[in-house]
């Protein structure tokens, strides 16, 4: 009897307070004029578990006990549909203040974003590696601020190479095409070089590529290049010396990227382009791998592709000194390294670079954190870049079919094209 | 007090008005009635149909945003594609033949399966399985059987000796065609079969045996009366084959995505493919797709009123 009495007692508090915290939750969301941010960002997690719900979560909850008069309100949306979902939410009118994703100089070609100096603090600005800040600019003003990034490099599988006789990983391509043909000699199963120019990412792998022979999407005057002497013969080389010898996939414009991770990672290939991610994909499957310089036409390169994610401010709602103030907190140094840590990726911060090059937790990473400052981006402050680059996607690949200066003429065509409606 | 007079001085009139209007309801006939399926046609089609056309007319940035009218342009870019002329003869190549080998195979099938025999039953029904199963679970299943390094189908085909080594088939469009072409047929089957089996089994037993008593031969037979007897079950088939297959996107984008580039795309792919550079774009293209299958709804009524002339 007493003992009911008590859970009833309990019960009848337990009520109370819930129906309290209701009540004030409701009179303080009125009263005093909180400012709901409203923020939009990828998931780069592959469960539950690490979700990045998780961590945008917690980064909101501490960044409102310190601003009480701020609410985040986060939506975190999977890679596969975040453009179209963000793509709505303009058309819609349902724009969110704050946006973190994989491109934003579109969004510039409408005018809906702010300058990163309008939502950033100096000190913020002045801590962005220089190379992602410039990398961030439409027409020398910056609007996209680096999130995270990630470079490419050329990883090889330490024991199909030995086997062949291949003591060192190739500098040229003459190497490559060499230490291809060993293996495959000695080991005919495996795909000695995997060539990914599938519409997963052909832009990455044609652009690591074209590097290697002094080409590129662009010119100096920023104008695009996609058929030029350059990047054509590059695809030449390809055709001639690695897809009609049988050194790589016999249709490499058929097969995406994930395709040659996973060749590699089950120990079927020999040699590729990747990017961090691959290590522990690498160290999953058993694969003892190695890590080095892109090899160029005529020896290593000292540059590379990189790869960032932008955030971004939408000025619609006019929040700018409460995005200001969120920005600040997401990118000071706690954050930032918690999160490139959860996920493996590289960061695009001085400090966090400076830490997570020296506390010596990501000796795997040290070769790409080399290359960071010497990278080259797609045409990232391009407004016409990301119609650009889904042409690529889709028909890129091919060139290392039977005519690369037709392919490639007509994908310039396309671009200039693409240009001159932005 | 007044305005009770007014109003009883209006009653005549307005009963007089309500009379009129009974008539006018009576005129309207069975329109109340079919109203809200009008109504969900005009919304659930018509309207798609014009924003459809409309989208077809803009100028749309990647990031989404109208930027105000485009005109024809979009049709000219669309008509400027390089790939747009192989995409239709592909188009045209993959729905007559899916369509041709499908009616003969069905006629073929249909016939088996109008035999007497032990287990009739169960191979009826397993003919079903293609049918019941999702034609992009298909195609996906098949795009794994057929996979380079897992695919057990390339598994099969080395042991038994068929090829060398084993081979990327969806890479290469020539290998991947007749392999999405053979899905396609496989999933049309079902339907086309049962069609044609139901058509057996109107044609009269006395009709055979009239022609057997006539001395006529089983090819004789099968030319002279089978197949007339067939032609009307036959074209149904063939009509709603034809928008099938030429309608069909989960075949093709299950299995190859239309690449590379649009070297297996129908123009249903290629509409899709355009979605990712420029939707206005690639809403023009939807129009002419439905444009092309307007014509061929078109023919389907010229060919039915044909047949019931016939009949």
């Amino acid at each position: 009897m007493k003992k009911r009495m008590l859970v009833l007692s309990a019960a009848c508090a337990a009520g109370a307070l819930v129906l309290t915290a209701c009540g004030g939750g409701g009179a303080g969301g009125s009263a005093d004029g909180t400012v709901t941010l409203k923020l939009v960002a990828a998931d780069y997690g592959d469960k539950a578990s690490n979700s990045s719900t998780v961590y945008w979560e917690d980064v909101a909850k501490r960044f409102e006990a310190a601003n009480p008069e701020i609410k985040v309100d986060v939506q975190v949306v999977n890679w596969n549909d975040i453009d179209a979902q963000v793509k709505t939410m303009i058309q819609s009118g349902n724009v969110p203040d704050v946006l973190q994703t994989g491109g934003y100089a579109d969004k510039v070609a409408d005018d809906l974003l702010y300058k990163a100096e309008e939502v950033l603090s100096p000190a913020t600005l002045d801590n962005l590696v220089d190379t992602f800040a410039k990398a961030g600019e439409v027409d020398g003003v910056q609007y996209g601020i680096p999130f995270v990034s990630s470079a490419r490099a050329l990883f090889y599988n330490k024991k199909l190479l030995a086997d062949a006789g291949v003591t060192e990983p190739p500098k040229s391509w003459a190497d490559l095409k060499a230490a291809a043909e060993a293996v495959k000699k000695k080991n005919p199963d495996v795909v000695p070089y995997a060539l990914p120019l599938g519409p997963e990412e052909a832009q990455g792998e044609t652009l690591i590529w074209e590097l290697g022979n002094g080409g590129g999407y662009t010119g100096d005057d920023g104008k695009y290049t996609l058929d030029s002497e350059a990047n054509v013969e590059t695809f030449q080389w390809l055709r001639a010396n690695l897809v009609e010898p049988g050194l790589t996939y016999s249709n490499p414009a058929a097969t995406d990227r994930r395709t040659a991770f996973a060749d590699f990672a089950a120990g079927k290939a020999g040699m590729l382009n990747g990017h961090p991610s691959l290590i522990q994909m690498s160290k999953d499957g058993g694969v003892d791998y190695g890590v080095a310089p892109i090899p160029g036409k005529d020896g290593a390169l000292d540059s590379t592709l990189g790869v960032a994610d932008w955030m971004m401010a939408f000025k619609d709602s006019g929040h700018q000194e409460e995005i200001r103030k969120f920005l600040d907190f997401a990118y000071s140094k706690e954050n930032t390294l918690k999160f490139d840590e959860m996920y493996n990726l590289m960061p695009v911060t001085e400090d966090t670079l400076q830490e997570m090059t020296s506390n010596g937790k990501h000796k795997d990473l040290e070769p790409f954190f080399d290359l960071l400052p010497k990278a080259s981006f797609y045409p990232l402050g391009d407004t016409s870049w990301d119609a650009v680059s889904a042409e690529i996607k889709k028909s890129g690949g091919t060139a290392v079919g039977d005519d690369p200066a037709k392919v490639l003429g007509d994908l310039q065509k396309k671009a200039e094209q693409i240009a001159a409606n932005q | 007090m007044s305005s009770n007079v007014t109003s009883g001085g209006r009653r005549p009139p307005r009963s007089g008005r309500s009379g009129t209007r009974r008539s006018g309801l009576g005129r309207l006939g069975p329109l109340p009635w079919i109203g809200p399926a009008v109504l969900l046609i005009v919304v659930v089609v018509l309207w798609p149909v014009y924003e459809m056309v409309r989208t077809s007319f803009l100028k749309i940035s990647v990031s989404g945003f109208v930027r105000g009218w485009a005109g024809l342009d979009k049709y000219r870019q669309l008509f400027d594609e390089p790939d747009l002329g192989s995409v239709i003869t592909a188009t045209v190549v993959w729905t007559v033949g899916v369509v041709a080998l499908t009616m003969v195979i069905s006629l073929g099938l249909a016939q088996l399966f109008n035999q007497r025999f032990p287990g009739r039953r169960l191979t009826r029904w397993a003919l079903i399985a293609p049918w019941a199963a999702s034609v992009l679970m298909t195609a996906i299943g098949f795009k794994w059987m057929l996979d380079r390094t897992a695919g057990v189908l390339n598994t099969l085909m080395t042991d038994l000796g068929i090829v060398d080594s084993p081979e990327d088939w969806l890479g290469d469009p020539s290998t991947a065609w007749p392999w999405m072409m053979f899905v396609a047929v496989f999933v049309s089957l079902p339907f086309t079969t049962y069609t044609l089996l139901a058509g057996l089994q109107t044609v009269p037993g006395e009709v055979y045996e009239a022609a057997r008593v006539d001395g006529a031969g089983v090819w004789q037979t099968y030319r002279r009366i089978t197949l007339p007897l067939l032609r009307p079950a036959f074209l149904v088939g063939v009509v709603i084959n034809l928008i099938n297959v030429f309608n069909s996107f989960p075949v093709i984008w299950g299995m190859t995505r239309g690449g590379p580039d649009s070297d297996t795309a129908t123009t249903t792919v290629f509409m899709y493919q355009l979605k990712s550079s420029d939707i206005g774009e690639s809403a023009a293209m939807s129009v002419v797709n439905f444009a092309l299958v307007v014509v061929m709804v078109a023919a389907f009524l010229k060919v039915s009123r044909w047949n019931q002339e016939e009949a």
